[in-house]
This record gives structure tokens, sequence and C-alpha cells, in this order.
């Protein structure tokens, strides 16, 4: 057992296999244990494949096929056949799978119809449940599965949905624009004497016997009768010119029928893409500035002397978001195994400055070494870079996951394409060249599992804070630094046992042949008691007693359980991994160090049973002072019981004072009466108004002119008033 | 700032109104009529609302109160006799970028107009529907009105009239898809005012009631609620109206009611000591006629002519 244990040492610390007690994995096709039962994915019923379907009313623009079929199902698997019918569909469904999964492709109906077509051949039950569910199949669409094109055909698919929206809205506002300014030339020609005169008159009437009728006399009529305002020679140019320039966009395709050139938006570099918004944007803000124009010209608001110049300006310092949004967004969708320098520097400027552009960057291989060589290992160093610097930059949309969580995600890939400025979706495919026999679904799903490739969303258009904008709560076990899974197992007396194991980066690494030599099988007859699991390992920070020897359990084709020795390079970089993830789980606000600090601050401060602090001397001594403080009320100016005034306020508008006398009592800007001059008129005037107010506010006060006639019983009517 | 550059400057450029500029005319309302109130708190909220008296209609049927678009200097329409709600609201469908108001009275609503205030409150269009309520036909000299109180002698009810008043509160709040049902009293300008403004600003068809005194045929008839604050019922609450210091200091009886409940709202409908003044009930999810309706369709040249010849293809034998 010593010399067994020197040897796992020596490979742990160095790599080298120094026994031949120790088996090279080269050959053997091991997996990770917890892929045991996933070895034939068409017999299971998961997100994929996916049908890309057209444009909905719920927004959806992707659907598992499983989901539409389940969805057939409820319309028609009931009553006495249902079981049946649910049995034959379920069949088909697999057999879809298994010609998708073997290269086919198309639309979701024409894989059916093939599928079905051996199907009902050889059962005539099979045939009518079939055809029943067939004639409930009522979304179709492309069917894709996760493959290396998942990617570009997924994006692609809900970029062109926007586009398609965008399009609609856009070539509605031009039609109504274009309509609405020819109705402007139009009724100057109506109104021109051109259109006045017998000819066209006699011509807009159409066919049919017109003789009784007398153009001529209703041309004079006319030219006699209806004012003469032609357009300015300046609005006629300036609406022709809007004319032209909205008949002559290329942006959006007008209708199905159009067959004019248009701009392409789909780029597969961000140098073209970049090249050709620049040498559009002066088309763009020149059709920008005549939209704004047009919709002034039609609601008769354009004015010469203050627009002219405003517009003269338009777009000098670029389109607002808000502007922009009316645009077709641009998409450029690479592969950063080919990104070349110029191309990545490209990327960084789209990035940096507000671009309606969508980038996606597919990754195929996240653990490929660093280009440093010499056995560097640098695991998703690069995509993490790349989505690290897009969220430094605070204002872009980014999103990361792997192909196999594409579906999981379909929401936040909206809001990035509904986003205004820039967004970049990273995405890794899973389609690695070392990963054998793995499917790239469970390369992709394994890559989310070890933090390898974590999906995270930042949405600068969610909020202002972290807390708002990042999100993973798309990944498994959010709060864990792997997450645990149950491993189940038949040990050799054939009793079952079931362990936690967690899912580390060591598990992905142990899927790709090209790091094969930092494992090392170890053979049955050598397994003791020093071998640990790699999870414990990789939970210390440091390298600790050299007394036992981390290792995987894996399983060979035949799903017998090896243990497999693990390199010490490796465990660094599970370390580093397991950092990394932590670090997104602090902006994720999970074990976050500052609030961790803050709480353990605030409960010493309780703890410690000190003074409450200065704010709190401010809690209300005696329930006087804690009752509630009544809001104050205007205080009105105390008024002298021989002041003349009116609580204009409370003034209904009747006229009853003004037609009294007009001099002496005149409405404010709000309509309501006050005592605008009380010497142009007598006392007797200001008694007669107060009696005459309807709502009683006029206050006569005391006379001015004690000569006054009948003083003595105007003050005796001016008392209820008082 | 929640508009584009563009916007923001444009906005800069419009032009300010001010009251006179709303203005037509010297009302030919009786002196004390609660009408002239009414008119005030209108051409207020025009100017503060900056609406622009090209883009705004008021339209009104017979009676009184259907003066008013005379004396608005903005698009106008004196309709005919309880007709003034089908006018607004074919206005409100063909340009639903024109602000419209509607001035009808107790007659020209509750009587002739009954049926068309029905189904306007029914179709819930964006209309501002003021029913100047002075509870008399003051216009042919005092003839008993719906919304007349019972016992009230008039020249076609000289020995009191026999029914009870029919309440226009409560038969708009029994109708389906009413949004907006509120109401004022001439008296109070203030709270007037804010009923007036709040009626502008909801989307659908806007209902307010508003009492007002005809001091030439029914003088002494609202005097008991007039003279007594207390019989005033101020409704209030955060969605709703808010209360100024003063006018609650004045007013008192104040009600917290939320006007999203329809049963409160049609008890406090049915009160009858007390007058509530403010927003009965308001709903703002209650679709549009006129936005259901539309299709998107442009009515080009030819869209219309290939319209007109599909109808005409229907009779072609």
């Amino acid at each position: 057992m010593e010399a067994d244990l020197q040897t796992h040492v020596a490979f742990y610390l160095t790599g080298k296999k120094l026994s031949t007690h120790l088996d090279a994995l080269d050959g053997l096709n091991l997996r990770p244990a917890l892929f045991a039962g996933y070895r034939d994915l068409t017999h299971l019923r998961y997100d994929f494949p996916l049908v890309l379907v057209a444009e909905r009313l719920d927004g959806a623009f992707v659907e598992p096929l499983s989901g539409l079929i389940d969805g057939i199902l409820d319309k028609v698997a009931a009553g006495t056949d249902g079981e049946r019918i649910r049995k034959h569909v379920l069949r088909l469904e697999q057999e879809i799978r298994v010609r998708v999964a073997t290269g086919s492709s198309g639309l979701f109906s024409a894989l059916w119809d093939q599928a079905a077509a051996p199907l009902g051949k050889a059962d005539r039950t099979i045939a009518e449940s079939l055809s029943l569910a067939r004639a409930n199949l009522k979304i179709d669409g492309e069917v894709i599965d996760c493959t290396a094109a998942l990617p570009f055909h997924l994006f692609g698919h809900a970029w062109s949905i926007k586009q398609a929206q965008r399009a609609r809205q856009f070539s509605q506002d031009i039609e109504r624009l274009v309509l609405k300014l020819s109705d402007i030339i139009k009724a100057d020609f109506v109104n021109s004497d051109a259109g006045k005169s017998a000819e066209n008159l006699r011509a807009s009437f159409g066919t049919g016997p017109m003789d009784n009728f007398d153009f001529e006399a209703m041309s004079r009529i006319l030219t006699r009768s209806s004012p003469r305002q032609n357009l300015s020679a300046s609005r006629r140019h300036r609406v022709t010119n809007l004319l032209e320039t909205l008949h002559a966009q290329k942006f959006f395709r007008m209708a199905e029928t159009d067959t004019g050139e248009t701009y392409s938006f789909a780029f597969d570099s961000c140098i073209a893409a970049l090249a050709a918004y620049r040498e559009r944007l002066p088309r763009l803000i020149e059709l920008a500035r005549a939209m704004a124009i047009a919709e002034l010209e039609i609601k008769g608001e354009y004015n010469e002397s203050k627009h002219d110049l405003l517009f003269d300006s338009f777009g000098e310092n670029g389109l607002e978001a808000r502007d922009l949004a009316l645009f077709p967004d641009y998409l450029v969708r690479l592969d950063a195994a080919g990104m070349t320098g110029p191309e990545q520097s490209t990327l960084t400027e789209i990035l940096s400055v507000d671009l309606p552009i969508k980038i996606l960057v597919q990754t195929d291989d996240v653990i490929e070494e660093s280009p440093l060589g010499n056995g560097h290992l640098a695991f998703a160093l690069r995509s993490r870079q790349l989505a690290s610097m897009a969220m430094g930059m605070n204002g872009v949309f980014v999103l990361q996951s792997p192909a196999s969580n594409l579906y999981q995600v379909r929401r936040q890939i909206q809001h990035g394409l509904d986003y205004s400025g820039p967004a970049l979706f990273s995405v890794f495919s899973g389609a690695a060249t070392g990963s054998g026999e793995l499917p790239p679904y469970l390369i992709g799903a394994a890559a989310l599992e070890s933090r390898v490739f974590p999906s995270f969303t930042f949405d600068p258009a969610a909020g202002r804070d972290w807390a708002s904008r990042f999100s993973l709560d798309t990944n498994p076990q959010v709060a864990l630094d792997w997450p645990l899974r149950e491993f189940a197992y038949e040990d050799e007396k054939h009793q079952s046992v079931a362990q936690q194991t967690p899912f580390t980066l060591i598990d992905f690494v142990a899927c790709d042949a090209r790091y094969s030599k930092h494992f090392a099988r170890v053979p049955r007859a050598r397994w003791n008691g020093t071998l640990t699991p790699v999870g414990e390992t990789v939970a210390r920070d440091e390298r600790g007693p050299l007394d036992s020897v981390p290792c995987l359990l894996m399983v060979d084709p035949e799903n017998r359980l090896q243990k497999v020795i693990v390199d010490e390079k490796l465990i660094r970089e599970a370390r580093r991994c397991r950092d990394m993830w932590n670090s997104l789980q602090e902006l994720g606000g999970i074990n976050n160090s500052h609030a961790d600090r803050l709480l353990a601050r605030a409960n010493e401060i309780r703890g410690a049973n000190v003074e409450p602090p200065a704010s709190a001397s401010a809690v209300p001594s005696s329930p006087l002072a804690a009752a509630p403080v009544a809001q104050p009320a205007e205080q009105e100016a105390e008024r002298s019981p021989d002041e003349a005034y009116i609580e204009t306020a409370r003034c209904s508008t009747c006229n009853e004072c003004t037609q009294i006398n007009n001099k002496m009592f005149a409405y404010d800007g709000n309509k309501q009466a006050y005592i605008a001059d009380l010497n142009a008129g007598t006392y007797a005037q200001l008694v007669e108004a107060a009696e005459s107010c309807q709502v009683s506010i006029i206050h006569p006060g005391k006379p001015r002119n004690p000569n006054e006639a009948g003083l003595e019983e105007l003050l005796k009517r001016a008392e209820l008033f008082i | 700032m929640n508009c584009s550059a563009t916007d923001c400057q444009l906005e800069l450029y419009d032009e300010q109104h001010e009251l006179e500029d709303y203005q037509s005319g010297v009302p030919r309302w009786c002196t004390g009529c609660g009408d002239n109130a009414i008119l005030a708190a209108v051409q207020r909220l025009c100017r503060d609302e900056g609406l622009r008296p090209e883009k705004t209609v008021f339209v009104s049927g017979i009676g009184c109160s259907s003066r008013f678009p005379h004396y608005m200097k903005t698009y106008g329409f004196h309709g005919i006799h309880g007709r003034a709600l089908p006018i607004a609201e074919g206005v409100k469908m063909v340009r639903p970028d024109l602000t419209v108001f509607v001035n009808t009275g107790d007659g020209d609503c509750c009587s002739i107009g009954a049926a068309h205030w029905i189904h306007a409150i029914r179709y819930n269009m964006n209309l501002t529907v003021f029913l100047h309520d002075n509870q008399i036909y003051g216009l042919t000299k005092k003839q008993a009105s719906p919304t007349s109180p019972i016992g009230t002698k008039s020249n076609t009810t000289p020995r009191g009239s026999y029914l009870d008043a029919l309440n226009p509160l409560s038969v708009t709040l029994g109708v389906a898809n009413a949004s907006f049902v509120a109401q004022a009293v001439d008296w109070i300008p203030e709270s007037l005012f804010e009923i007036v403004k709040a009626a502008y600003h909801h989307k659908g068809l806007s209902f307010v009631r508003i009492l007002q005194r005809c001091p030439e045929w029914l003088p002494k008839s609202l005097d008991h609620w007039m003279q007594d604050p207390g019989r005033i019922q101020l409704l209030h609450h955060e969605n709703a109206v808010h209360l100024s210091a003063g006018l609650a200091k004045t007013y008192r009886n104040q009600l917290l009611h939320d006007p999203l409940d329809m049963n409160r709202a049609r008890e406090i409908a049915s009160s009858e000591d007390v007058i509530p003044v403010g927003i009965l009930y308001q709903n703002r999810d209650i679709p549009r006629y006129e936005e259901t309706r539309q299709t998107g369709v442009l009515r080009t040249t030819e869209t219309v002519r290939k319209g007109f010849e599909a109808e005409l293809d229907k009779y072609t034998v």
C-alpha cells in the first residue's frame, strides 16, 4: 500500500506514471461517472432538438420538440384511445430525434412526415394515431439539434423576427408619411387654377352622361369663391425633397412586392459591419431628419424661422438610441477561434460606443491550451475576458451561455436583441474536437455544471445597480462552489451505494482526450483508502499532507466504475475556476464580501450592546412628540373686518360683481375675481356685489368715504358679509 | 427626460398660450350662471395643458350649456338636441389626434340624448364629457328636466314634478365599460379644476357631472348644500385627486375612496344628504373603441376605391 501511495503521489505531483500499476486513459473511452446514464440522448425527452418557430403573438421564437409534441398530445390524446395515441406519438417523437441526431434537418412537419411513413406502414393503428395528431400540428419551423451550427441559426432566427417587426412598423410609418405628404401636394393642386379648371373638374367626374353639367360654370364658381392659398415655393420644395428621401430609403423593404435594393445587416465580421455602419450613417441621419420634418409638415407645424436652423444641424452629434430604434440592428456572428487582432479591436470599438450592433461570439473550445505553450493551461480565459471586458464597459448587454442552455435563456436573448445599444452574446457550442463520442449537448451542459462556462446576463436596461443588472440565475445550484449531484451505483457485493458528488472542472476536462495525460487509472486491485474524492482536495486551498491522492469516479463503456487519479496541475486549475466562479457569485450578490463585512460589523455592534447610535435619539421621548404632525394649512393672512376683500380662490366666475362695476372688480389670470381698485366705485356697489355674489366671498369691510349717502343702511346690510 | 433630443428641442419651440387665446366672445349666459365657472375651469385647463386650439374640439347639443363651443377659440360643433355624443364620436373616430370635449346639459344628455349617452359610455372612446346639470331646462325658460328634484315647480309641472330625479352618476356607473365617473360642483372652483384636469388626462370616456346653479330659474335649489360646507363630501385618494390644505380646511367632510372600488362608488353616487365631489370611479384598463377598431390600414385612394368596388360587386348582377 505504501508503494502504491508513493506512485500515486508522484503522479499527483509530477504527472508522471512511475509504475505499471497506473494506466493511461488513452483508448479506455472513460467518461465521468455522472454521465453513465446519458449514453443515448435520443431516448431522453429534453430540450433538444429545438424548433425555430415563426413569429408568434406570445413572442416565442423557439420551442423544444418535446414541448410541441406535448401541445399536440394535449389536444388529441384524450378519451379511451388517449393512451394509445400518446404512445404512438411519443414513438414518432423518438424516431424524429434519432433522425435529427444522425444529421437529418428540415421543417418539423417534413421530419414528421418522413418519420411517420415507415411507422404507419408497419401498423395501421399507428398510422391512424399519427394522422390524427398530424392534423393538429399547427406550429412549424426548422428543427435543429445542439450542434456547432445551433448558435448561428438560433440567433439569426431570433434577430430576423425582431427585424421583421421593426420593418413592419417602419414601413407603416413611411407609408403614412408619404401618403400625408402627397396629400399636401394634391391639396395644393386642387386649390390651384389648374385644379379648378373645367377640364380637370370634368376629368375628376369619371365617365357617364355629363352633358347637362356645366363644368365651366362650376370652375368659375370655385375660382371665385374659394380662397387662394397656394403652397409657398420653399414648402413645396421641402415636401418634394422629403418625398424623394422617403422613397429612396434602403433600410427596409417596404412590401413583399418591393424589388428595390435594400441594405443587408447580417455580417460575419465586425470590421465589415462597422464599415457598413459608417458608410450608411449619413443616409440614416438624412432619413431620420426627413421623418422628423415630415411629422411637422403633416401637422402643419413646420415653422421655417424656427425649425430650419434646428434641422440644418440635425444629427451632428450622432443619433440617440430612441431615434435609432426605428432602424435595423446589425448582427455580427463570429467564430472565436478565427478572430484576428484587428477584428478583436474593432469588436472593442463597437462595444465601447453605443452602436446598435448585436454580436454573437461562438466558442467551440473552452479548454484550449494557453498560447504560451509549454503545457500552460488557461481554461475559458478567452471567452471570460471578452464577457468581462464587455461588462466593464457598462453599457453593453452581455449574455454568456453554453448552447445546451440556449432554450433556457431564450427570454434573455430577446432582451438582448431588444436592447437599444450594443449586445454581446458569448456562446460555447460544445462541439470541441477532443470530446470524442460525447455529444455537444452533453459537453455544453458539463461546461455549465462545472462552472467552466457559467451562464449569466448583464442587462444595462434592467436598472442602475448590479443587483438589477446582473443575474446568475440560470446556473445550477448557484449558491454552491460546485453543483452536487447524487451518484448511485452497485458495489461488488451488489449493494446499492449512493453518494453526493460535486461536478467540477476536473470532470469536464476528463471528457477531453487532449488532457488524458493528467489522469491515470488505478486498477481495481490497487484501490485503497488513500484515494480521496477530487472535490475534497479542490476544496482545500493548499496542497496539504501527501497521505492521500485525489481521485475521480469514471465509468467505462460497460458502465463499470473506474477510479482515476488526477495530477496537481488540474487541481490548481480547478481551484482557479472555482475562484473565478466565486467572484461571479459576488457580482450576483452571493457571498458578497462587502455585504458580509457590513453584516459582521452590524452584528458586532449589536453583540457589544453599545449605546444606540446618535440618530436613534430622534426617537420621540413623549407620546405628544410621537403624534402625527398635521399638515400645516395654508396660512391665510389675517384680515381686518374693516378691509374690503374677495376670497379669490373660491370665485366661480359668475360675472355678478364685474357686471356691477368692472373697474372695481376684475378677473385675474385664472379668471377669478379680485378687487382691482377700491376707489373705482362706491361702498353701495361693494355691498350690492357682496349680496349678489353666488358664493358669498365678497367682504365689503368698512366704507372709505364717510360722506357716502345711506351709509347707515349699507353698514347694516354689510354686516352679513364681514 | 423621456424624449429624444429632437423631441425635446421641438417642444421648446411649442407656442405658449394665454387664457385669452382660448376666449371667444362674451358669454350670453345669465349673470351668476354656473356655466361661467365651468368655462373658466376649462379655459384654464387648455392653457395649463398647452392644448393647441387647432387640435381641440368642443362638441355640444342644445341648451344653455351647449352654447359652450361659441365661447372657446378652438374648433367647435354646436350640434342638434341630444346628439352631441354621436357627433363627438364621429370626430374622434376619423381624427383620433384631436382632443375632443363634449358639453351637454341635463336635458340634452339625460332626456332626448339618453340612448346615445348609454352607448357612449359603453364605447368608452377617448372623450371628456361635461354634463352641466342645473336640474332645469333654462334656455326654454323653466321646464322640469329628468334631474329636477321631485316637487320642482315649473312651467310643465305647475304643481311640482311627480317623479324622483334621475341620478346621472348611478346610471353611468351601471353601464358596461364605464371607465371614469366624477362629480364636481361649480361653486368650488379649485376642486372643479382638479376634476376637469383628471378627466382630461384619463384615456377613455371621462364623464363629469357638474352640479351648477341656475340663478334665474332655480336660484335656491342648491343653497342647502352651498351654504353648509359639511354637506359637501370631498373624495380623495392617492390614485385620484388630492386635497389641498386650503380646501381640506374649508370642507372637513372628507372620504378616502379608492376609485377602483365600483361597489363603493355606486353607494357614494346614491348619497342624498351630502353631495360627493371627486372621482367616484376610474379604471384605466378598459379598452377604447377607436383603438380596438384601428386596422392600421392607411386610407389611400387605392384602398378606398378597392373597398368601394368590393361593396358594389356584392350587388352586381
